[in-house]
């Protein structure tokens, strides 16, 4: 394993929204702003903004890194592009009534579907399926959390049908 | 008389950390203790990392992107997916020098970097 595999997760983050240049096996060199380097893998993503508007995305194999030499610290208009790239897009903000029907209808949804469904926290907005899932405002298949892949499947895709036939 | 069926035990699978024996996650924390500040900003900066890294693999799933292989060896495809431990790139239409491959495994250990264009 190279020198950049071993490195922490803090040492990694530290490189990000800076550009680099990465040296990597068999002489490839990359250069770019660094978005993130996956703490799995050790892959690096390098972004670059071409001249025609387009945006480049480069990913080097950690297993291939050589070396990583900073170029450019900071650049605050890099780092706010690269701070909301693939993020999805705001959601639309719901009033409290419409979230509350959406909550009903959700509820009595997963209700017809015989998937136990409870109402929890404070202002009791967070839906809890079978104990293992939760699902908070506005509903939607993006806002479950869950630890089991499976049943997070299943509700996201009956979350996606109701939202589908009820709109 | 038949023996009662085991009640399945809830699984999280985490990834395993590049050294390939860690799981990417600190074993020895136990659910109930919270880590020191250090490690709880190591694992928010692991998190942070790690979120934006499915992002950026999200984001390419269907788009045309670029391998750069062993051996000088370049080829493009359409990616599908990677897995857990981002050992394997699941490729469509794998443009190589002796013709096109429907699907494909690439091997990232055989990968030295890709790329594609937004």
């Amino acid at each position: 394993m190279n020198e950049w595999m071993k490195k922490s997760p803090l040492e990694w983050q530290d490189y990000v929204y800076k550009e680099v240049r990465v040296t990597a096996s068999e002489k490839n060199e990359y250069k770019g702003w660094v978005l993130t380097t996956d703490p799995v893998s050790a892959n690096i993503v390098l972004v670059n903004f071409l001249e025609d508007g387009t945006v480049a995305v480069t990913g080097v194999m950690g297993h291939a890194v050589q070396t990583v030499e900073t170029l450019n610290e900071d650049n605050q208009e890099v780092r706010e592009k690269l701070m909301h790239m693939f993020m999805p897009e705001e959601s639309k903000a719901y009033n409290p009534e419409d979230l509350e029907k959406r909550k009903i209808s959700l509820k009595s949804w997963l209700e017809k579907n015989h998937i136990p469904i409870t109402e929890q926290g404070e202002s009791q907005s967070t839906l809890c399926v079978a104990g293992v899932l939760t699902i908070e405002p506005p509903y939607g298949p993006e806002d479950c959390s869950s630890s089991n892949e499976i049943i997070l499947s299943r509700v996201q895709d009956l979350i996606q049908g109701h939202l589908t036939t009820s709109q | 008389k038949q023996a009662p069926i085991p009640i399945p035990v809830p699984v999280i699978r985490l990834p395993r950390g590049p050294d390939g024996t860690s799981r990417g996650f600190c074993a020895a924390r136990g659910r109930d203790r919270a880590g020191s500040v250090a490690e709880v900003a190591e694992q928010q900066a692991r998190a942070a990392l790690r979120e934006r890294y499915l992002r950026s693999i999200l984001a390419m799933v269907g788009r045309p992107v670029h391998f750069t292989l062993h051996e000088r060896v370049q080829v493009d495809a359409h990616f599908g997916a990677t897995d857990l431990d981002v050992a394997n790139f699941h490729v469509s239409q794998l443009q190589t020098p002796l013709g096109v491959q429907g699907e494909a495994l690439l091997r990232c250990a055989d990968i030295i970097s890709y790329s594609f264009q937004l």
